[in-house]
C-alpha cells in the first residue's frame, strides 16, 4: 500500500474564524474515503484547499510525495487532483462532448501554432482525445446526448457530466463534492454502483463530500468526521456509527436532567 | 505530406480567391454591366472595407466572444498597426527605393517591403496586446474595459503628440529621433505608399477567418471558451487561465495590427489619429456582439452588414445613423444573443430548420 495523498496538520482560517485546524488526512492509491460534517463544518472548504482555490495557512499536502502548497488550481489539477463542484459548474453553452474535451486538454502537447497548421500532433491529439471523450461518455451513459448543449441537460445527467469532466483530466484522486445531492433514492442508488465502478475502471483513489449517510456509509471504506474545522473523528464506517462525538456532532449533547 | 496539404490548403485557397477577386472587381473609371446593377470602382472600395471589417470583427471576437472579456482598445491594435507599417513602408522605401511612392504591380520589390511591414505591424501589436492583457488577469468586465479603452485612448494622444512626417528631402539633415517619431502628430500620417488592394486585404481576411475556425475547433479553443462559461471551472479543470487569457488578447491584437496596416495602405495616408478613437473600437464591438459572441460567421455577416448599410443609407443623408441605431436597437431586442450566439451558422437550429436538414449532427474531430 502506497501513499497516494498525505495531507499533514493543514490549517485554515478566515480572520478570526478557524474554517480548518489541524487538519490531517492519508490517503493509500484506490482507498475510497468520505469527509462528512453537518453543515459549515469546513467540508468544501478542505476541498479548495485541496485543490489551490485557497493556499493554507500553515501545514503541508504531498501528493505522490510532490509537494502541493503554493500551486494554483491548474497545476494542481494537472499534477493529478481533479474536482467536481457541490453546485454544478458546467461549461453550460458548450456541448456535453465539449465540456469533456477541454477538461482532457491537460494531454494535449502540441501547441496553438499546431492547431493552426493542422500539424500531425494536432490531428493525433484531437484524434485521440474524442475517441477518449466519447467512450468516457460511454461509460457514464451520455454518449447519445454528446452534441447537447450542456446546459440542456437534466439534472442527474449533469452531475454525471461533472465527474465524467473530472475523470478526462485523468486524475489520480477525484475530490466529488455532493455528488448525490439533490437526487432521489433510485439515483442515489445508480450513482453509488457508478462511483465504485469508476474507482474499478480508472483506478482512481476518491475523496467524497456527503450527507447522505446511506451512500457514505456503504460505499466508503474510511470516513473522517469534521465540524467547526476540526477533525473530531477519523476510523471505518462502524467506527464513526458509534463514536459519541460524531453523535453529539449531528444530533446534540443529551440534555443535563437525563443525565442525572 | 497529406497532413501538410490538409494544413496549408484552405490558405492556398483563400489567396486564389482574394486573387480572383482582385482580379474581377472594377479599378478607377471601369465599370462592370450586370444590367440592373453597375458596379464601379466605388463597390471596390465598399469591398476593401469589408474586408478590413472582417479581420477586425472576427479578430476582436476570439476576446470578446470565445474567452469574454471586455476590450475597448481594439482600435487601439489597428492604429498600433497603421502606424508601424507606414513608418515602415514610408522610410523604407525612401531608403531602399529612394522615393515613397508605391510602385506598379502586384507582386514587387515594394510589395516584399510592403508584407514585410504587415508582419512587423502584427508582431508589434502582439506585443502591446500583451501588455494590455495582463492587467486582463486581475480585472473582469467594466473594469477590464475601462482599461482597455483608456490604452486607445492614451495611444491616441500620445500620437497626436508626434512629428510631421518627413519626406525624401528633409530626410537628409533628419536626426534619428526625428525620423523616428516622424508620425505626423494631428495631421495624420500622409504619404503612406498606395500597396493595399483587395489582394491582400481578401488573402489576409479570409486568412484570418480559418486561422480562428480552426482555433474555435480545437481542444484549445475550447480553452478559450471554457474561461468565458465558467473561470473557476475552468482553472480546476487544469486549463491555465491566465495564459488563455494573455493569448487571446495577443492574437487578436495580431489580427488588428495587419487589419490597421492594410487601412493604412489602402487610402494611402491615415487621416488622423482620431480617426481611430473608441468610437471605432464600438463599431467593432458592435459586430461582435451582433453577430453573436463566439461565432465567426456570425461576426463576418455583421461586419460585412455593418459596414454596407450606412453606406446604401447614404439616401437618407442625416438621418442614416438615426436609421442605423433603430436598426441595431431592434436587432439586440428580436435576437439578445445576436444572430448565431455561440454557433456557426451552420449549428444553428432555426437555419437548419430553414434548409429542412435533419437536425442529425455531423460533427468530425
Amino acid at each position: 500500500m502506497s501513499v497516494l495523498l498525505d495531507i499533514n496538520s493543514i490549517s485554515l482560517s478566515f480572520g478570526g474564524l478557524k474554517a480548518l485546524s489541524d487538519f490531517n488526512l492519508l490517503m493509500n492509491k484506490g482507498d475510497l474515503q468520505g469527509l462528512i460534517g453537518p453543515n459549515g463544518a469546513g467540508k468544501t472548504t478542505c476541498f479548495n484547499v485541496l485543490t489551490g482555490v485557497y493556499a493554507p495557512q500553515a501545514g503541508e499536502m504531498r501528493l505522490d510525495g510532490k509537494l502541493l502548497n503554493g500551486m494554483c488550481c491548474n497545476q494542481i489539477t494537472r499534477a493529478g487532483l481533479a474536482r467536481t463542484f457541490q453546485n454544478i459548474r458546467l461549461f453550460g453553452n458548450l456541448t456535453v462532448l465539449d465540456n469533456v474535451l477541454v477538461a482532457s486538454r491537460t494531454q494535449i502537447r502540441h501547441t496553438m501554432f499546431g492547431t493552426v497548421l493542422r500539424s500531425m500532433g494536432h490531428l493525433r491529439e484531437e484524434r485521440a482525445l474524442h475517441a477518449e471523450a466519447m467512450t468516457l461518455l460511454e461509460v457514464f451513459d451520455l454518449a447519445h446526448l454528446a452534441h447537447e448543449t450542456s446546459r440542456n441537460l437534466p439534472y442527474g445527467s449533469q452531475r454525471r457530466l461533472e465527474i465524467a469532466r473530472a475523470l478526462a483530466t485523468r486524475p489520480k484522486i477525484l475530490l466529488l463534492d455532493e455528488p448525490a445531492a439533490g437526487m432521489n433514492p433510485q439515483e442515489k442508488k445508480l450513482l453509488a454502483e457508478l462511483i465504485l465502478s469508476v474507482r474499478e475502471k480508472f483506478h482512481v483513489t476518491i475523496l467524497l463530500i456527503e450527507h447522505d449517510m446511506c451512500l457514505v456509509m456503504s460505499i466508503c471504506e474510511r470516513i473522517t468526521v469534521l465540524d467547526h474545522g476540526v477533525t473530531i473523528a477519523q476510523g471505518t464506517p462502524q467506527e464513526i456509527q458509534c463514536d459519541p462525538k460524531v453523535i453529539e456532532a449531528y444530533l446534540g449533547k443529551p440534555m443535563e436532567s437525563e443525565a442525572i | 505530406m497529406v497532413a501538410l496539404l490538409r494544413g496549408f490548403y484552405p490558405y492556398a485557397i483563400a489567396i486564389l480567391i482574394a486573387f480572383v477577386m482582385y482580379k474581377v472587381m472594377p479599378v478607377g473609371a471601369e465599370k462592370i454591366d450586370l444590367g440592373i446593377l453597375q458596379i464601379n470602382s466605388f463597390f471596390t472600395k465598399v469591398t476593401g472595407a469589408i474586408g478590413i471589417a472582417i479581420i477586425m470583427a472576427v479578430s476582436l471576437n476570439i476576446v470578446n466572444g470565445y474567452t469574454g472579456q471586455f476590450s475597448l482598445g481594439h482600435a487601439g491594435f489597428m492604429a498600433i498597426g497603421a502606424y508601424t507599417s507606414a513608418w515602415i513602408t514610408h522610410y523604407g522605401s525612401i531608403h531602399f527605393f529612394g522615393n515613397a511612392n508605391a510602385m506598379e504591380g502586384l507582386f514587387t520589390k515594394g510589395s516584399a517591403l510592403f508584407v514585410a511591414s504587415l508582419l512587423a505591424a502584427g508582431l508589434v501589436s502582439a506585443l502591446f496586446g500583451y501588455l494590455v492583457g495582463l492587467p486582463s488577469l486581475r480585472l473582469r468586465g467594466d473594469y477590464l474595459a475601462i482599461v482597455t479603452l483608456g490604452f486607445g485612448e492614451i495611444l491616441r494622444a500620445l500620437l497626436n503628440q508626434t512629428q510631421p512626417v518627413l519626406d525624401e528631402f528633409d530626410i537628409e539633415e533628419a536626426t534619428r529621433g526625428e525620423i523616428f517619431t516622424g508620425l505626423g502628430g494631428a495631421l495624420g500620417f500622409s504619404g503612406v505608399p498606395k500597396y493595399s488592394n483587395l489582394f491582400w486585404v481578401w488573402s489576409v481576411a479570409i486568412i484570418t477567418v480559418i486561422i480562428c475556425y480552426r482555433l474555435k475547433q480545437s481542444i484549445h479553443g475550447k480553452a478559450f471558451l471554457s474561461i468565458r462559461e465558467n473561470e473557476i471551472a475552468a482553472e480546476a479543470m487544469g486549463v491555465p487561465t491566465t495564459h488563455y487569457k494573455v493569448a487571446a488578447f495577443a492574437i487578436a491584437a495580431f489580427f488588428a495590427g495587419v487589419g490597421g496596416a492594410l487601412f493604412a495602405h489602402t487610402l494611402g495616408n491615415i487621416v488622423s489619429p482620431n480617426e481611430m478613437n473608441y468610437q471605432r473600437s464600438i463599431d467593432f464591438v458592435i459586430m461582435v456582439v451582433l453577430g453573436g459572441m463566439g461565432s465567426i460567421s456570425g461576426s463576418v455577416i455583421a461586419a460585412v452588414a455593418l459596414t454596407i448599410l450606412p453606406e446604401s443609407l447614404r439616401e437618407f443623408s442625416e438621418y442614416r445613423m438615426i436609421v442605423y441605431a433603430i436598426l441595431l436597437i431592434v436587432f439586440m431586442i428580436v435576437r439578445p444573443d445576436g444572430i448565431f450566439g455561440i454557433r456557426e451558422f451552420w449549428e444553428v437550429k432555426w437555419i437548419r430548420r430553414l434548409f429542412r436538414r435533419t437536425p442529425k449532427e455531423t460533427h468530425a474531430p
